[in-house]
């Protein structure tokens, strides 16, 4: 089980505009628009209250969802991607 | 069209809430598209760059635990710091190190400020560029 916990920017950071289920977050801080489609927007909500470990995160998505599939590799592939769009750093 | 800024007198903004179902998707999948202004073109030219704490125009002022610019005394916050930081030290404090010649509360409270850098204010452009998207 990794031990590193995600952390996410804080959401005061970035400018959200919906677009019905997409979401258009300007990070100030980069001056990148990142269109995010779910499950992205969900992960970041929870890890900009809290840094948790990607197995905490997942209890903590089927606390508030309905996971239709309840992978921890799917849930890390998606970390990764947002660690590589710079709203999530490992630590 | 909304407006400008987030609204500041409901809390954090959420990005999401309502309880539904949601799908992880598959490895391979991708939830995440970055649109990346001109401003990712200069990041060579930022590789040495440096990020004064806190920025020129408020220097001397503290800085608190959460990251914000406090004035000088503030009790509970912190000195501010005696010299800028290299880009590359704060980058590898951002991925769980910690910033050098301070300890590890000052540290934390440096890299909030760093985060909440935007642009106008000295340092930026180079946090700005630890910030892009690999590749």
């Amino acid at each position: 089980m990794p031990e590193v916990a995600y952390h996410a920017v804080a959401l005061d950071t970035l400018r959200l505009v919906a677009a019905d289920d997409l979401i258009f977050a300007y990070h100030r801080a980069s001056g990148i628009t990142h269109l995010l489609a779910p499950p992205a927007p969900e992960i970041l909500n929870i890890l900009a209250e809290a840094p948790m470990r990607a197995d905490e995160l997942l209890v903590q998505l089927a606390a508030l969802y309905d996971l239709a599939d309840g992978d921890l590799a799917m849930l890390v592939a998606r970390l990764d991607e947002l660690v590589a769009a710079g709203l999530v750093w490992r630590a | 069209m909304t407006d400008a800024s987030p609204p500041k007198d409901q809390g954090a903004p959420r990005l999401a809430t309502r309880r539904r179902a949601l799908l992880l998707g598959a490895v391979g999948a991708t939830a995440v598209v970055s649109i990346r202004p001109a401003l990712a073109q200069t990041t060579a030219s930022v590789l040495t760059c440096q990020i004064p704490v806190p920025d020129h125009g408020r220097a001397g002022s503290y800085i608190a635990a959460d990251g914000k610019v406090v004035p000088s005394g503030t009790v509970g916050a912190f000195r501010p710091a005696s010299q800028p930081f290299d880009r590359e030290a704060v980058r590898r404090a951002l991925q769980g190190g910690q910033l050098p010649g301070v300890d590890a509360d000052r540290s934390r409270a440096y890299l909030k400020y760093i985060q909440r850098l935007q642009s106008g204010t000295s340092g930026f452009s180079c946090f700005a560029s630890l910030q892009m998207p690999r590749g």
